[in-house]
């Protein structure tokens, strides 16, 4: 890659006898919005606190732009972070947090005026600038803290949970303003959340992590259609996943029928996991349905109904449906070949894209 | 009932209050006496404050304990931040611990000990006695105190303040300057006139340190106290509680200071943009 900012090679990160982070790999290239994200305690602020300089790698590099900055202080780093805690200064007041950065740069008065007021405006804090710290709400310290970054206009900005206090409303607000932001000044982002919708909705690559390690890579779509294992299947999204056997390439049976599916290169008859999405299951009559379940529970969401049911083998498929169904009602569910979704159990993220240029070969091949 | 409940809180509150304070009003009282003994009040005069201006040797006390205790303090206080600032950094337990320790031993051990202590001290390396040992030995038990009174407020400090200041390009002196500074000021303040305060009553200590030819205040009035007390204490005493009363109302003063300036300054510049 010509314009990799970011690489992490074989990091890893010990605490004593813990481990917080097991062998990371991945690259940022200049000018993306990235996401890490994970349950709570995998290890997003451990990787952006090696990146930022706050701690040391227990093995492995860090390079920036090809240059190994392992040893590297933070305040030389042209990175600049949003502190999970905020970590604002609480002996100055709003104006004089965000200018910080600025007035170490020895920037002229002016300059630092303008641009604190245009960050302000950025995050809705215009008329705020003279507030102190503890005179703000959590969210509007949370705004403070953004700013405060922003403002320095660094080359990687690394946000750790950004937007978490914020209300559903000035949230989205936030993200559209943040993704013009990166995308206006080409500033390399990474951005930690362990809300799947944030992640899909603002990146360009999202890595899922769980239990220090990174589980998959990829764009929101890839991820979201192609999880590769059950974690990462169920963590994004919601999704109905039953046990399985690959019959053979393009067959695979499960709920003792068998279905036309898009996936192959397994062994015949190897056990697998299916992954199918709500709304990729429409309700339709008994004998047109490829699957008969028994309706449980319903739940209106607003602009869908949530339909629980089960099967006569006793799994649970979740449905989403624009039209209301009736409890207890026995009731057919339809589904494309696209749709299914076969994963192999324990398979790594590598062998998982060398197969699926293998088959998609071979299917080029064919037609 | 309520009524009932805070009329009886009121009433232990003063009841504290006058069993402490009764003392120094006792002394304050008489220190305005024409007579020359505490227990008869002829009438109101100034004899006395005039008999302690006349007294030379007296004012010359004053101020040289005035001076040791400003040096002492100020010194101390310097000397305790750092202290404190390095026993902050200390990450292992122990070590940490040892540190601490050490400066708690000093902190509780007896006056009597630790002036006897320095005395030995002063004497075998042939110190002379004087202005200077006084001094030393001030700064020498103030710097626990200060020491004690910065720590809690570097532990409330979080860590990821000083990660900010360095992500956001300070060095590690302007870390110290802009960020920790500012936030550790008051306990350095409080530090500062504990150590004073510390300093300006010490009797213990100076006594076995101050040898001949140099007296601090509370050493002179015990020595004046043995021949029979002299009204003239009684106008001192007078002028200091005053000039405790001074420090305690600056002191108040200075630490609302800032907050009520910047303030005010917001106030006045949000009236201004309101209509
Ligand atoms: N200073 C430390 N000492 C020991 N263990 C630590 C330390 N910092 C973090 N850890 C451990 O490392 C693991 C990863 O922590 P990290 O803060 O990176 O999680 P996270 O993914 O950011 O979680 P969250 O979403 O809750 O913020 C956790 O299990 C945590 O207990
Ligand atoms: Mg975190």
């Amino acid at each position: 890659m010509a314009n990799t900012i970011i690489k992490f090679n074989g990091v890893e990160k010990r605490y004593g006898d813990t481990v917080s982070l097991k062998k990371i790999d991945f690259e940022l290239e200049q000018g993306k919005f990235y996401t890490l994200l994970g349950p709570s305690g995998c290890g997003k602020t451990t990787i952006l606190r090696i990146l930022a300089g706050f701690t040391d790698a227990s093995a492995g590099t860090v390079t920036f732009k090809g240059k190994r900055i392992n040893d590297l202080p933070a305040n030389q780093r042209k990175i600049n972070t949003v502190f999970q805690d905020y970590a604002l200064f609480p002996h100055l007041n709003v104006y004089d947090n965000v200018a910080f950065g600025l007035v170490l740069k020895k920037t002229t008065k002016t300059v630092i005026k303008q641009k604190v007021s245009e960050a302000l405006r950025l995050v809705r804090l215009s008329g705020y600038a003279e507030r102190e710290i503890n005179e703000l709400s959590g969210g509007q310290q949370q705004r403070v803290a953004i700013a405060r970054a922003i403002v320095n206009e660094p080359e990687v900005l690394l946000l750790d949970e950004p937007l978490s206090a914020l209300d559903a409303k000035l949230r989205t607000a936030m993200q559209v303003e943040l993704r013009q932001l990166q995308q206006r000044l080409g500033i390399t982002f990474l951005f930690v959340t362990h809300d799947q919708g944030e992640a899909l909705a603002m990146s360009d690559e999202i890595f899922v992590m769980n239990n220090g390690e990174i589980l998959q890579q990829g764009s929101p779509v890839a991820i979201y259609d192609e999880p590769i294992n059950h974690f990462v299947a169920n963590f994004i999204g919601e999704s109905n996943i039953v046990k399985g056997k690959m019959v053979a390439d393009h067959q695979v049976e499960f709920v003792h029928q068998c279905f036309e599916c898009v996936d192959a290169g397994m062994r015949p008859n190897e056990p697998v996991e299916v992954v199918l999405r709500p709304e990729d299951l429409d309700l339709t009559s008994v004998d047109q349905g490829n699957l008969v379940v028994t309706v449980d529970t319903q739940v209106f969401r607003g602009s869908i109904y949530g339909i629980m049911s089960h099967d006569h083998a006793g799994n649970h498929w979740l449905i989403h449906s624009v039209h209301q169904s009736t409890v207890g009602r026995q009731v057919g569910i339809y589904f494309e070949p696209e749709d299914i979704h076969v994963m192999r159990y324990g398979e790594s993220e590598a062998e998982f894209d060398a197969r699926l240029e293998q088959y998609e070969g071979e299917a080029d091949e064919k037609i | 009932m309520k009524m009932h409940g805070w009329h009886w809180r009121h009433l232990y509150l003063i009841f504290v209050f006058a069993l402490l304070y009764a003392p120094i009003f006792y002394l304050l009282f008489y220190s305005f006496n024409q007579g020359t003994t505490m227990t008869h009040f002829i009438g109101f005069s100034w004899r006395h404050y005039a008999e302690l201006f006349a007294d030379t040797r007296m004012i010359q006390i004053v101020l040289d304990t005035l001076l040791i205790a400003l040096l002492a303090s100020l010194l101390a206080t310097i000397i305790g931040t750092l202290g404190a600032l390095v026993i902050y950094q200390v990450k292992r337990i122990w070590l940490k611990n040892s540190l601490l320790s050490l400066n708690n031993i000093l902190m509780v051990s007896p006056d009597v000990i630790i002036g006897a202590s320095f005395l030995i001290f002063f004497t075998f390396f042939g110190f002379k006695l004087g202005f200077n040992s006084v001094l030393l030995s001030h700064i020498a038990f103030s710097i626990p105190i200060v020491v004690l009174m910065i720590l809690p407020r570097l532990n409330e400090m979080r860590q990821s303040l000083v990660d900010a200041a360095m992500d956001l390009g300070a060095t590690n002196w302007q870390v110290l300057s802009r960020v920790v500074f500012p936030f550790i000021s008051p306990g350095i303040l409080a530090g500062y006139f504990m150590a004073f305060t510390y300093s300006l009553d010490d009797f213990a200590v100076t006594f076995f340190v101050t040898g001949n030819g140099f007296e601090t205040l509370s050493v002179e009035i015990y020595a004046r106290a043995r021949q029979g007390i002299s009204l003239e204490v009684n106008a001192l005493s007078t002028l200091m509680f005053l000039f405790a009363l001074i420090l305690i109302a600056g002191y108040y003063l200075l630490t609302r200071y800032t907050t009520t300036k910047r303030r005010q300054r917001r106030y006045q510049l949000e009236a201004k943009i309101k209509p």
